[in-house]
């Protein structure tokens, strides 16, 4: 019996078979293997995707297993410089002439700024504006490889405490201590010492020093320059491990840096201050040396101009102003000025006429204020009108006659003067330490022949013989030609460096002058005799003498040599007097007997050589002698 | 009475049985997840709260996928148009009033905010089989139109948020569940030529950011500090790994900061630096057990329904895999998509372990017919 509940269960399961219920009917077998075929197909699938991400991961993992190691080295592992603080430079007594103090710039760490521009309002309204680069500040934001900017760069403690009172205005800001070179005496030592500056492209290419990892300093000029890779040290650096935001997380390796060598120079500095302040208002330039070594115990270049300027970032207007001062503060006259020697030249002429057999000591010419060349209309004058009347070497070269040389270079011939004149130094380098050395000028036929389309004329020579014309000479090659005379032909190469210490082991090594020793001969030193004693008449014989008006110093007696040199004024027309004076020049050597310095003295449009040159000489004879003797008794 | 016996009435009773639930999947899941931990734990230099936080997760994820497992198949089918509809009309929603950082792909329901694009990554699927399940053989053209279309509406809506990478991951596990239902292979190669050609319109849909992950997937170093960084990045992570890999916790790149995300998208990296090749692996092979398990079980299955869904399933898991490494080993361009039981994130990690909550109720209540 059916009962009505089942009925009415079957009447559903109709319905829902009614509405189940298709024309045909699903084929189970067949849906069943329909589908493992598309499992099999895709199992397929998924196995060759499976193989080739494998091959995939394997390449990356293991064939490029070392390009990819060494990138994430690179990646996390940072290696920052650390500075070696530069050398110190003193003086031949220790005296310090450069030295590093410490000073810090203002600065900001970039990831403390969030926005630019109200960085830029705050620190304008914080700091003193006459102090900020606002320019350069705002390079170093753009700058993406800079992490700090730099608001006021070398600023001491006073003036941060200054600053310091608004300090909750801005405080992200922090002083950042850095080393700043210093130079105590930054004018008299200027041509010597040079300075430091950044490192520029220049530097980079340049061959003579080594720019390490992380150097932002170099020396750019004289001795920091020349003594660059002594002075600056060795870097160290921290090898440290950052994060992806450049955040320093802990250092892995330190090294040390090594401070730069001390150098010791040859410059006593109160022989070259007092020199300095005796060419005070002048230009030109002193040169002191020890013939005996070659040392250079003074090496004046006036005017200077302060180096302490370049050390604190120079403004471009303070540069311009250097730059375009007339008086032409930085050139280093001593090795860069060229001038004509004038008479100074006088005593290698007469050497060469003695050598060449064109006079001896008893030869006489006749002064009779004038000399006369054939061919030329006008006559080659004396400086004394009247005449020397018959005149030799000796009184010649005393009275600095001009028609002796006219005459006895004229025998000897531009030839035989040129060729020979190089054997006292002129016309080549002296090769100092300092770069960019003048060679000064030794004409000749060929010389004029491819300067100037001309020949050779005679008169020139006659020129040359009064060191006059064409021929050019630095103070520095006159001091070392003086001191050739002096040692009979030992010279030394003339030298700025007297001793490294080596800031590791404290050791001190010494310059080595006997290498650098050159012997010029001289065939017979009676020639030389007569030249030296020429040169003794100068500053002793009283009214023969041109520097005889000289005050005796103490108790020893000085060699030298006078010399006015013509200077052809461009603006003639313009009466600019000084421009239209000579220029004084004083060669010397002291003692006579037994030469221990060297004095050169050039003074720019100074007048005469026997009036403005010879008295510096004097004067800085005197005060070598004077501290020489304090130093005496103070050992004592 | 019936004529088919209930699967698991035939088997002995051990835990997994009673639990209804496939001991081995679960316990390559469980593998998967543990590595995950390790990697989080060790890349977060040892953010003990990250790792807790995900281990709720996944504590949460099995109790979901134990739950669904004992859910049969058939009030899954019952229920799959509703489910599907609603989730539809959510992701409407979304578009209205989605909150979220670069697009709005998510739903404030003061509650809690979930994505309704990660429910329709389960809810294709299941429709296309339920759409499919009673379809006689061979399936006709206007089968294809209709599940195509069940397909096609939330991808469209859901590039419109815009998640192009979930829209194109919801797109191919619809492609795929239509592939397994049955279509012939000829309909198949039209197709696709059909989105090759369809691609320039799509390109000019993209927004600008989309477009350049593309162009940087082509050409990943020629932006090394842009948009291919994180490429490379993650690169140079792996391959730093080497055979044996760098050692739990020295994986510097990911330590550091240098990999991106990580955690969560590129995870993978991140273990491939500590755990090398080897540890690659072993994870990759995981992947593929469960993978080709699911299949198994789609093939045994005893109705369409069960087959297509499981099938499907288990292949969008394995997609999932394939669309992330694929990504960090420079094979496909930088879409976010998370690792399956690895990556780092809540709504992911539940929707997976129902996936697989769901391919453990088919296996389960299999029925074989009666002898």
């Amino acid at each position: 019996m059916k009962t009505k509940a089942r009925e009415d269960n079957i009447r559903k399961r109709n319905k829902i078979e009614e509405k189940y219920s298709w024309d045909r009917m699903n084929d189970a077998d067949e849906e069943r293997r329909s589908h493992r075929k598309r499992a099999t197909i895709a199992t397929i699938f998924v196995l060759i995707i499976f193989t080739t991400y494998l091959f995939r991961l394997y390449e990356v993992q293991i064939s490029e297993y070392e390009y990819y190691a060494i990138k994430s080295e690179s990646n996390r592992i940072r290696i920052r410089p650390v500075q070696a603080l530069r050398g110190n430079i003193y003086d031949r007594n220790g005296q310090i002439l450069a030295k590093n103090v410490s000073t810090f710039d203002l600065i900001i760490k970039k990831e403390r700024i969030n926005d630019d521009e109200v960085f830029l309002d705050k620190i304008n309204e914080v700091l003193p504006k006459s102090k900020l680069d606002i320019v350069s500040i705002k390079e170093q934001l753009t700058d993406r490889r800079a992490k700090e900017v730099v608001l006021i760069p070398n600023i001491d403690l006073e003036d941060y405490s200054l600053i310091s009172v608004d300090k909750h205005l801005l405080p992200e800001m922090e002083l950042s201590p850095k080393a700043k070179r210093e130079y105590i005496y930054p004018f008299s030592t200027s041509h010597i010492l040079g300075y430091i500056g950044k490192v520029s492209d220049s530097d980079i290419y340049s061959d003579v020093v080594n720019i390490q990892e992380g150097m932002t300093e170099i020396g750019k000029l004289g001795l920091e320059r020349f003594y660059q890779n002594i002075l600056s040290g060795e870097f160290g650096y921290e090898k440290l491990e950052t994060d992806a935001r450049g955040e320093i997380l802990r250092t892995i390796e330190t090294k040390d840096p090594r401070r730069g060598d001390d150098i010791y120079l040859t410059i006593d500095i109160e022989l070259q201050n007092y020199i300095y302040s005796l060419m005070k208002n002048k230009e030109g330039s002193v040169v002191v040396m020890n013939p005996n070594n070659g040392e250079i115990l003074a090496l004046v270049s006036a005017p200077g101009y302060d180096i302490n300027m370049f050390t604190k970032s120079i403004s471009s207007k303070n540069y311009n102003k250097l730059i375009k001062d007339p008086r032409k503060p930085m050139i280093n006259r001593a090795i860069n000025g060229q001038y004509p020697p004038g008479s100074t030249l006088k005593p290698f002429i007469g050497l060469i006429a003695l050598e060449e057999g064109i006079v001896d000591s008893d030869k006489l010419v006749s002064c009779n204020g004038a000399y006369l060349l054939n061919n030329h209309k006008r006559p080659f004058k004396c400086w004394k009108k009247e005449g020397h009347g018959s005149t030799d070497l000796s009184y010649a070269l005393t009275q600095s006659c001009d028609v002796f040389f006219y005459r006895i270079s004229e025998l000897t011939g531009i030839d035989t003067i040129s060729d020979k004149i190089y054997k006292y130094g002129f016309g080549q380098k002296t090769y100092i330490d300092l770069y960019n050395e003048s060679s000064g000028l030794v004409p000749n036929r060929d010389w004029k022949y491819k300067m100037k389309q001309l020949p050779w004329f005679p008169g020139e020579t006659l020129n040359v013989g009064i060191g006059q014309g064409y021929f050019l000479a630095t103070p520095l090659q006159l001091t070392l030609a003086t001191s050739s005379l002096a040692t009979a032909g030992q010279t030394y190469t003339p030298h700025l460096l007297r001793q490294i210490r080596d800031s590791k082991t404290d050791t001190i090594e010494k310059y080595d002058f006997s290498n650098n020793k050159f012997i010029t001969s001289y065939p017979n030193l009676d020639y030389l005799d007569i030249v030296h004693h020429a040169m003794w008449r100068v500053t002793n014989e009283r009214g023969v003498g041109t520097a005889s008006q000289l005050k005796k110093v103490r108790n020893i007696e000085l060699a030298g040599k006078t010399g006015t040199a013509q200077v052809y004024s461009l603006d003639k027309g313009k009466t600019d007097k000084k421009q239209l004076q000579d220029h004084a020049l004083f060669i010397s050597y002291a003692p006579f007997e037994d030469p221990e310095i060297v004095v050169t003295v050039i003074v720019e449009h100074g007048g005469g050589g026997s009036s403005v040159a010879a008295p510096i000489a004097r004067d800085a004879i005197e005060f070598y002698i004077n501290s020489k003797e304090e130093l005496i008794t103070k050992n004592e | 009475m019936s004529d088919f016996i209930s699967y698991s009435q035939r088997q002995y009773g051990g835990i997994s049985s009673i639990l209804r639930i496939d001991a081995k999947i679960f316990i390559a899941i469980l593998i998967i997840t543990f590595l995950g931990l390790l990697t989080i734990y060790s890349s977060s230099s040892g953010d003990l709260s990250l790792v807790i936080k995900q281990a709720t997760r996944i504590v949460i994820g099995i109790i979901t996928m134990i739950f669904i497992a004992q859910v049969h198949p058939d009030n899954l089918r019952l229920f799959a148009p509703f489910l599907y509809f609603v989730t539809f009309i959510l992701l409407f929603m979304v578009l209205f009033f989605g909150v979220g950082n670069t697009a709005d792909r998510w739903l404030d329901l003061y509650l809690f905010r979930f994505q309704p694009s990660e429910l329709m990554k389960i809810f294709v699927p299941l429709m296309v089989a339920y759409y499919y399940s009673n379809k006689p053989l061979p399936p006709k053209s206007t089968y294809l139109l209709i599940a195509s279309l069940i397909v096609l509406a939330p991808v469209l809506m859901i590039m419109k948020q815009p998640d192009l990478g979930t829209a194109l991951l919801i797109g191919m596990s619809g492609a795929i569940a239509i592939l397994l239902a049955g279509i012939s292979l000829k309909f198949f190669i039209g197709s696709s030529l059909t989105i090759i050609l369809l691609a320039p319109v799509l390109w000019m849909n993209m927004h600008d950011y989309q477009k350049q992950r593309v162009l940087t997937f082509f050409d990943p170093e020629s932006d090394p500090m842009g948009a291919g960084y994180h490429l490379l990045q993650s690169k140079i992570a792996l391959g730093s790994g080497g055979f044996f890999g760098k050692g739990l916790f020295n994986g510097t790149q990911s330590k550091l900061g240098f990999v991106p995300e990580h955690s969560t998208d590129f995870i993978f990296s991140a273990f491939g630096e500590e755990f090398g090749f080897l540890g690659v692996l072993l994870l990759l092979s995981l992947y593929l057990f469960i993978a080709l398990r699911g299949l198994t079980i789609s093939v045994k299955a005893t109705d369409n329904f069960g087959r297509i869904l499981s099938g499907t399933l288990s292949l969008t898991l394995f997609l999932y895999v394939i669309v992330n490494v694929g990504m960090v080993i420079g094979f496909l361009p930088v879409v976010g998509a998370p690792l399956p039981f690895m990556s780092y994130g809540g709504t992911s990690m539940v929707t997976l372990f129902a996936t697989v909550g769901i391919i453990m109720s088919i296996k389960s209540h299999q029925r074989i017919l009666r002898k």
